[in-house]
C-alpha cells in the first residue's frame, strides 16, 4: 500500500466516522484540531485495522499528535 | 440469615470449585484467558503473599493502574485477600498529552496515601514519569505481568470483616482535588445483592454476563467483577479499547456465549445502531439477552428505542432494556427499572420543565424522559428542594439516597464528606422527579460534564484553557448543553476580536489533547461579556443560560 493510498484511507474513514468532510486533510494536520474526540479516533484506528488487517497496540497511540505520526505507525505494521 | 457472603474475600472462598464457572477474558491482543473460580482464588492468594512481602499491612492502600483486565482483576483480588485496599485508576491516555495524565495519577496516589502501585509492562513508561516526581520517589512499583511470577513467600491472610474498607473509587472530584469514595465490604455486599438479587436483575444459575466496561469505573468493576463474584455469576470480559475499535464484537460475544446480562452507557447503544450493517445482523443472535442495562450518563429514549428496533431482527427483546441510575457514593446502583417490563417514557412540556415542573405533554416538541425505576428494598430515596424540604409528585429537586449501599464518605476528606453526606443521606447532586413511583433524572445540580460515560470537571477544563495565550485566566467557562439528546461541551472565553479565529483553534486543540474531548462550540467573547460574580469569577450557569438563549455576545 502506498502512502497516497494510506492517507486516502484515513480521509475516507474519518469522513465516515465523524460525518464531516475530511477529504483534504494533510499529513501535517494535528489530530487535536480535527474535531474528533479520543473515542472517535480510536474507532478510526479500529476501522483502519480492519481494512488493513493489522493491529496497533493502545500503548503506541499515547502521544500520537499528527496524522503523519499515526500513518507512520500504521505503515510499519502493514509492511 | 441470608445465603450471601458478607465480604468479597468470603465470596471468593465460597465460590464453587470445578472448571464450569469463572471469568473469561479477551486480552488486548484478543487472546482468550479463562480463569475458573478456583484458579482466581489460588492466584489471588499468591498475589496477596507477594504484595505483603513489600511491607504492606492490613488496611494499606495499593494503587492499581493496569490496562489488561485479567491482570487487573487478579491483582485487585490479591490485594483484597491480603486485607489491603485497592485503588483502581484510569490506566492510560491514547491521543492525549501524557503530562495532564501524570498529574492526575500523582494527585490520586497522594490522596490515597498509596505506597505501592501495581501497573503493567504496557504502561510502565508512564509510571516511570510518575516516579520522577518528588512525591512519588519512594513508591514501590510492581509490574502485574512480571512481578507476580515465581514462588510466593509464606503468608497467612488476615481476617477481613464487613466493616473493613474494600476499595477506594476515585471517579469523582476534579484533577487537583480528587475524592476517593471509601467502599466497605458491607456496602459492596448490600448493593450487589440488591441489584443482582430478586428486586433487581434476579440472578439465575444460567446467567452469563458480557462486558467491555472499564474496570476503574463502578459500572464495570462492581457490576461485572465484584458483584458477580458475590453472587457466583460467570462473565465474559473484554477491553474497552477493543470495543471502541470493533463495536460489533460486543454483540458477537453475546451471540457466541449466549450472554444474558450486559450494561453500557447510552453512547454505546447509539454507536451500535449506527455501525452495525444490515449484513452483520444476519450473524447475530441476541435472543439470550434478558438484561441490556443502561446507565452512567443521561439516557435518551430515542437511542434505546432505535437500538431495540434495529436488533429486533436478531431476537433482541425490547423488554430487556433496563435504564438505571446510580453513583459511586452508593457503590453503584440507586434505582433500577423493573426487569422484564417495557421501558417507561414520560413526555413533558419543555417550558414547564425549565421552571422545574414535569407537566405531561403531547406537543411535538415535548421532552422525552426515561424512567430509571425504583429504589431497592431497605433503601430510601427522597427528592428535595434547595431548602432540603421534600418536593411533591412531578416536581424537580435534588435526589437523595439512604441505606446500606451508601458509603460513609470520602477517604480522609472530611470537608468533601460533609458536603455530600448529611444525616445518613447522600446528596447526589443530580436533579430528578418522581411520577407514579418511578424516578426520572433530568439534570445536575452540580456542574459536572459527562461525555461518553466519562465525568469531566468544568474547573479542570477552564484551568487548562486559561493557559492559552490571549485568554485571561478566570475569564473562561466550560459547560455542557444537550444537543439532539446528547451532552456536548461548550467553552466560552474572553479575548480580542483579532485573535478570535486563532483562539478558537488553540482552545479546541488543548481541550482535545488534554481531555480527549471535541468541543461542540468555542465562543470567543469580548472582554467583559461573560457574567461574573461580585468577586470577578466567571459564572458558569449564567453564561450557559445566556449562550443557550443566544444572549451571549461573541466575536464572529
Amino acid at each position: 500500500m502506498t502512502r497516497q493510498e494510506l492517507i486516502g484511507l484515513f480521509r475516507k474513514m474519518a469522513t465516515e466516522i465523524a460525518e464531516k468532510d475530511f477529504s483534504h486533510v494533510g499529513e501535517e494536520q494535528k489530530i487535536a484540531e480535527l474535531g474528533i474526540d479520543s473515542l472517535g479516533m480510536l474507532e478510526l484506528v479500529g476501522a483502519m485495522e480492519r481494512e488493513l488487517e493489522v493491529q496497533i497496540p493502545d500503548e503506541q497511540l499515547v502521544g500520537i499528535q499528527t496524522v503523519k505520526q499515526l500513518l507512520d505507525l500504521v505503515e510499519k505494521r502493514v509492511h | 440469615m441470608t445465603g450471601y457472603p458478607t465480604t468479597l474475600v468470603e465470596a471468593l472462598d465460597r465460590l464453587p470449585g470445578g472448571d464450569a464457572r469463572g471469568f473469561r477474558f479477551l486480552t488486548s491482543e484478543r487472546e482468550e484467558r479463562y480463569y475458573p473460580w478456583h484458579a482466581l482464588r489460588t492466584e489471588a492468594h499468591r498475589r496477596a503473599a507477594i504484595l505483603s512481602a513489600t511491607g504492606l499491612v492490613k488496611g494499606d492502600t495499593v494503587a492499581l493502574v493496569c490496562p489488561e483486565n485479567h491482570e487487573f482483576v487478579l491483582s485487585f483480588l490479591g490485594a483484597s485477600v491480603g486485607g489491603f485496599v485497592p485503588v483502581p485508576i484510569f490506566p492510560g491516555a491514547t491521543f492525549k498529552a501524557s503530562d495532564h495524565y501524570v498529574d492526575t495519577l500523582e494527585h490520586i496516589v497522594q490522596a490515597a496515601r498509596s505506597k505501592v502501585i501495581v501497573c503493567h509492562s504496557k504502561n510502565l513508561d508512564v509510571i516511570a514519569k510518575l516516579k520522577e516526581r518528588a512525591s512519588a520517589k519512594d513508591l514501590v512499583v510492581l509490574t502485574a505481568d512480571k512481578d507476580f511470577e515465581g514462588v510466593a513467600p509464606p503468608f497467612t491472610p488476615p481476617v477481613v470483616t464487613p466493616d473493613d474498607l474494600c476499595f477506594l473509587q476515585f471517579t469523582s472530584g476534579s484533577t487537583n482535588r480528587p475524592k476517593g469514595v471509601a467502599i466497605r465490604h458491607r456496602n459492596l455486599v448490600a448493593n450487589t445483592t440488591s441489584f443482582l438479587g430478586p428486586a433487581g436483575l434476579a440472578r439465575t444459575p444460567e446467567d452469563v454476563g458480557v462486558s467491555w466496561l472499564p474496570l476503574f469505573h463502578d459500572m464495570g468493576l462492581i457490576g461485572f467483577v465484584l458483584g458477580t463474584l458475590i453472587v457466583d455469576l460467570p462473565v465474559v470480559l473484554f477491553q474497552t479499547s477493543t470495543f471502541v475499535r470493533m463495536p460489533r464484537l460486543w454483540l458477537e460475544l453475546i451471540t457466541k456465549h449466549k450472554g444474558t446480562i450486559t450494561y453500557a452507557p447510552n453512547f454505546a447503544y447509539d454507536l451500535l445502531t449506527k455501525r452495525v450493517t444490515e449484513k452483520d445482523l444476519a450473524s447475530l443472535d441476541l435472543s439470550s439477552l434478558r438484561v441490556a442495562g443502561c446507565g452512567a450518563e443521561p439516557i435518551r429514549a430515542r437511542t434505546l428505542q432505535d437500538f431495540a428496533a434495529k436488533f429486533a431482527k436478531c431476537g433482541f427483546d425490547a423488554k430487556a432494556l433496563m435504564p438505571s441510575y446510580g453513583m459511586a457514593e452508593s457503590c453503584l446502583a440507586i434505582t433500577f427499572h423493573q426487569r422484564g417490563t417495557p421501558m417507561i417514557v414520560d413526555k413533558v412540556d419543555a417550558a414547564e420543565m425549565r421552571k422545574g415542573r414535569a407537566v405531561p405533554s403531547d406537543a411535538p416538541d415535548a421532552l422525552e424522559l426515561v424512567s430509571c425505576g425504583v429504589p431497592f428494598p431497605g433503601h430510601e430515596l427522597a427528592i428535595v428542594d434547595e431548602s432540603g424540604k421534600a418536593v411533591g409528585e412531578r416536581v424537580v429537586g435534588q435526589i437523595l439516597s439512604k441505606g446500606p449501599s451508601v458509603n460513609d464518605g470520602y477517604f480522609e476528606n472530611p470537608e468533601a464528606t460533609a458536603e455530600s453526606f448529611k444525616d445518613g443521606w447522600l446528596y447526589s447532586g443530580d436533579l430528578g422527579y418522581r411520577a407514579d413511583g418511578n424516578v426520572f433524572i433530568c439534570g445536575r445540580a452540580k456542574d459536572l460534564i459527562i461525555v461518553n460515560g466519562a465525568n469531566h470537571y468544568p474547573q479542570d477544563i477552564e484551568w487548562v484553557v486559561g493557559d492559552v495565550e490571549g485568554v485571561r485566566r478566570g475569564n473562561v467557562v466550560a459547560f455542557s448543553v444537550m444537543k439532539d439528546g446528547l451532552e456536548q461541551l461548550v467553552v466560552a472565553a474572553e479575548g480580542n476580536s483579532g485573535d478570535a479565529a486563532r483562539l478558537k483553534a488553540d482552545i479546541a486543540r488543548i481541550v482535545s489533547e488534554t481531555f480527549g474531548l471535541a468541543p461542540m462550540h468555542v465562543a470567543i467573547c469580548p472582554v467583559g461579556a461573560l457574567p461574573k460574580t461580585s468577586s470577578g469569577k466567571a459564572q458558569r450557569r449564567k453564561s450557559k443560560a445566556m449562550w443557550e438563549s443566544k444572549e451571549l455576545e461573541e466575536h464572529p
